[in-house]
């Protein structure tokens, strides 16, 4: 299938130009930098099996579109569910108060529509395939689970898919859609060995279709749930202290995520308030880290055909080789900076405000073996699978919970251990990178990133890396 | 016909064509909710938005087969087609009876509108200026207090009102009806080594006239603030902790997942076989309360609209109820208590916290969490903290970079202490608590 026509999707809405150009019209009458109106039609199901049984489905509709002006750095906003013209006339008469002394001119109208790539096609949409096809998936992943071991004591399953339908109306005339799948399959397992209990769970997540679930990528999602709860029996209390720390490729991402990624959002740096906000260009780590923030990953949760305000979208170098190279951009700070936009502004919904956002955030592949990295430490932590991570912008602050990892004795992992957070300085943890494995890993976990009370899907990757030094706030 | 009429009009309709349709249970809510936010930075407005939503949400028994759903598209013929299709996916499922619908009897509402106070009502007269000219002034306040170290400052307005409608075919129809109001500022300082602490102060009330005057909040913002400034860790150890009142939700809340009926029943609970047991030292007691008046967690009836109760959770130390709602209660073969967690409230003591500092020659003022997480199961928790380290009572040092660490089975025993300020600003009311001998990891 290729990319659907939202334009046409949308006409079954009511939704035309006869629509579109007199809401633009009263959206920029005081005078606007820019404006738009945000169509979006989501639906979703999920599926959901406990107890041995396929016991719940939900399904959801979200329908409305969001109306932004904006004028210099401010921005004025208003959505409806409603898509007659009364309601969305009244939505931007709404928004375009905040231009109301601004004495601005009216963008332009000059109508042209964007093509842009496709990362991620699909054979076939989510809404045609029935709820009953899910059902042999869920089950075959249940059974798999307790045939993976007699511990395993219960198991829960769920399958949830969507798709959303975009399509954006500029007042300089541009007309851009983006249709985008989205799955993700989750497993989790309880094990109990002796009356000790554990539990593990395991997710896939892409914008895809169905034949993402392969044999391969089913026997892991289910293997590595099991596995973690199994792991997880034999873990013991981690360490106190500064120690150094290696990641594991993978979801170890989630450290460049907290440590650079929300600093290098260029709104927080327009205003003075993130702790990257006079660093670029200079060094700030060694010449073998690289990070990239990348929307064009075939299949990737954190990809994007184009960002949320209709800009194409593209793999930004945050920091190359060592040296700070660029902020991700919405049109406001790209304006405010005099650059071009990194196709970074994005959106939760039609209901949410557009901030610049990171994608898929992934250091590139340096020289060392992994098992060179972890031989070349005496005494330390080795970090595998993660929860959750936050950072504080202005002080550098960030945090992340692992779930689950080794110590590190004499070059050795030896001993596992779980459930402990981490906490370092953004800065601070970048100039004490010290190895760069060769094995990159973009994972595939369904991580969503919150900021200002907005959800987005991202991805997160890495290669093995050694930290010099990190908080581990075990209780040992 | 007026709008009331519409909404309890809309969902007693839904759960007809839904019965018309095969689902012998219905249970439908229609949420309407408004808000308006103003964010203010270098004397202007940064951000004015405005939302308005409608939102149908359902849940449905087909020959005791279970499902859910939501949508926003509420054209009459889109509703239909999307319950048709509710109902037909319900068919492909197994049976799951024990998500019926609770005893009626159970059912209703615990409070009146009138007990709760939820909806100021002055709301509806408080126009688009006034909203305007109090953002403004909380900018103007923040303004006043400008210092070189000043980077960037914002402040933050928001308000709206949301309206609940349930209907159910075994005879629930309500509605409930509540405004809420927001109000504060975030502010950023210049620090050595390029770092950029910041601090703020937010608010949030159901009553307009509950809320702090802009001054306070402005003091408080720029207080807290100076309180990062400088800041680092310090040796790892244990000390004493004060948990300040308004992040205390963060460590008490650890009890909420192994509380679940969920997590109980799932086998991920290290409190499942602790009623009756003591969890804690005498001092702690948790109450939980919908019935607060102008409470932000205050509500007439639970997720399962049974009526809603004050509930004690713990009675001095000991564990007295389990969080079960109707279908996990059914799986454990026990009663419903309640699925829905609404305020928490510790009882304050009767010493401030600051003369109990004074008693300590060294002792944690935890003032904010960064990270972190906790495991149900095993009770293991491991958060990243900012706060003071203080000798005799005195700030000594501001602290980051630092964790708290230890097990939700032992922590609560060291409660040594309860202040006499209960914050009420949020729908965690607690004082600030003093544990004795918790581990912290810094240098």
């Amino acid at each position: 299938m290729n990319q659907p026509s939202a334009a046409a999707w949308f006409a079954q809405f009511g939704v035309d130009e006869d629509l579109i150009r007199p809401a633009l019209g009263l959206a920029t009458q005081y005078g606007a930098d820019q404006a738009e109106l945000y169509f979006q039609h989501r639906t979703s199901t999920s599926v959901a099996l406990s107890d041995r049984k396929v016991n719940r489905v939900h399904t959801a509709v979200d329908l409305g579109v969001g109306v932004r002006v904006v004028v210099g750095d401010q921005v004025g906003y208003a959505y409806t569910e409603d898509l007659s013209a009364a309601a969305v006339n009244k939505a931007a008469a709404t928004a375009a108060q905040i231009a109301r002394a601004s004495g601005k001119g009216v963008p332009e109208q000059v109508r042209s529509a964007i093509g842009h790539p496709n990362f991620y096609p699909v054979s076939r949409s989510w809404a045609d395939v029935p709820i009953g096809n899910r059902v042999p998936l869920i089950r075959a992943w249940e059974k798999a689970a307790f045939d993976a071991d007699p511990r395993v004591e219960k198991v829960q399953v769920s399958l949830a898919d969507g798709e959303s339908y975009i399509y954006i109306a500029r007042a300089n005339g541009l007309r851009a859609s983006d249709y985008r799948p989205m799955t993700t399959a989750w497993v989790s397992c309880t094990v109990n060995e002796e009356g000790r209990r554990e539990s593990g769970s395991y997710n896939l997540a892409a914008r895809d279709d169905l034949t993402f679930y392969t044999p391969d990528r089913q026997e892991r999602l289910v293997d590595m749930a099991v596995d973690r709860a199994l792991k997880a029996l034999t873990a013991t209390e981690a360490p106190a202290g500064e120690l150094p720390v290696v990641m594991a490729a993978g979801s170890s991402g989630i450290l460049l995520h907290e440590a650079i990624g929300h600093g290098m959002e260029a709104d927080f740096n327009r205003k003075g308030t993130s702790i990257f906000h006079d660093k670029m260009g200079k060094s700030v780590a060694s010449g073998e880290v690289t990070i990239i923030d990348d929307a064009t990953i075939p299949g990737a949760r954190g990809s994007l055909n184009i960002d949320d305000e209709g800009n194409p979208t593209e793999r930004t170098a945050l920091v190359q080789n060592g040296v700070l190279n660029s902020y991700l951009h919405d049109e406001i700070s790209a304006r405010h900076y005099g650059v071009a936009p990194t196709g970074s502004g994005r959106r939760q919904s039609f209901r949410h405000p557009i901030l610049p956002r990171m994608r898929s955030t992934y250091m590139e592949a340096g020289p060392h073996k992994p098992a060179d990295i972890i031989a070349s430490v005496k005494n330390g932590i080795y970090c595998e699978t993660f929860s959750n991570g936050q950072v504080q912008i202005g002080g550098g602050d960030f945090a992340f919970y692992v779930r689950f990892g080794y110590l590190i004795e004499n070059g050795r992992l030896t001993r596992p251990i779980k459930d402990v957070n981490l906490i370092g300085n953004g800065p601070k943890v970048l100039a004490a990178i010290e190895m760069v494995g060769n094995d990159l890993v973009v994972d595939e976990g369904g991580w969503t990133c919150g900021k200002d009370g907005q959800g987005v899907p991202v991805s997160q990757g890495m290669p093995t890396v050694k930290v010099g030094k990190l908080s581990v706030g075990g209780g040992r | 016909m007026n709008a009331k009429n519409t909404r309890l009009d809309l969902a007693a309709d839904v759960v007809a064509q839904a019965k018309a349709l095969g689902a012998q249970e219905v249970s439908a809510a229609v949420v309407e909710s408004s808000s308006i936010n103003l964010t203010r930075r270098d004397g202007k407005v940064e951000q004015a938005s405005e939302a308005t939503s409608r939102r149908l949400s359902l849940s449905l028994m087909v020959d005791d087969k279970f499902s859910s759903h939501s949508t926003s598209d509420l054209r009459p013929e889109a509703v239909q087609t999307f319950l048709a299709r509710a109902v037909a996916a319900t068919g492909l499922l197994e049976p799951d009876p024990e998500r019926r619908l609770p005893d009626p009897a159970l059912m209703g509402r615990g409070t009146s509108e009138e007990a709760l106070d939820h909806l100021d009502p002055t709301y509806a007269d408080w126009t688009p200026d006034d909203r305007a000219r109090l953002a403004e002034s909380m900018e103007m306040a923040m303004d006043a207090r400008r210092a070189d170290d000043f980077i960037s400052s914002t402040s933050y307005y928001s308000d709206g009102r949301s309206h609940y409608t349930q209907v159910t075919s075994n005879g629930f129809s309500d509605e409930s009806e509540g405004a809420w109001y927001s109000l504060g500022s975030t502010l950023t300082l210049r620090d050595e080594g390029g770092r950029r602490p910041e601090g703020s102060s937010f608010y949030a009330v159901r009553h307009r006239a509950d809320l702090p005057t802009v001054d306070a909040i402005a003091d408080q913002a720029v207080e807290r603030s100076r309180q990062a400034v400088g800041s680092g860790p310090t040796e790892s150890g244990r000390y004493p902790m004060f948990l300040e009142n308004r992040v205390a939700g963060r460590i008490l809340g650890i009890l909420s997942g192994p509380l679940s009926g969920s997590a109980i029943h799932y086998g991920r609970s290290c409190l499942a076989d602790k009623l009756g047991q003591s969890i804690g030292s005498s001092l702690l007691t948790l109450v939980d309360d919908p019935t607060i008046p102008r409470g932000l967690g205050s509500t007439p009836w639970d997720e399962d609209l049974l009526k809603a109760q004050r509930r004690t959770i713990v009675d001095a130390g000991v564990l007295q109820q389990h969080y079960l709602d109707v279908y996990y209660a059914r799986k454990l073969g026990r009663d419903p208590t309640t699925g829905s967690r609404t305020n928490w409230v510790v009882p304050p003591g009767e010493r401030s916290w600051q003369a109990l500092a004074k008693e300590r020659d060294k002792s944690i003022l935890v003032t904010g969490f960064l990270g972190g997480n906790a495991n149900p199961l095993t009770g293991d928790f491991s958060f990243g903290i900012r706060g003071l380290l203080l000798e005799n009572g005195e700030v000594v040092q501001s602290l980051s970079e630092m964790n708290v660490a230890g097990n939700l089975l032992d922590i609560f025993h060291k409660l040594a202490a309860v202040g006499d300020d209960p914050w009420t600003w949020s729908a965690t009311r607690s004082p600030t608590l003093l544990f004795d001998d918790v581990a912290f990891s810094g240098t």
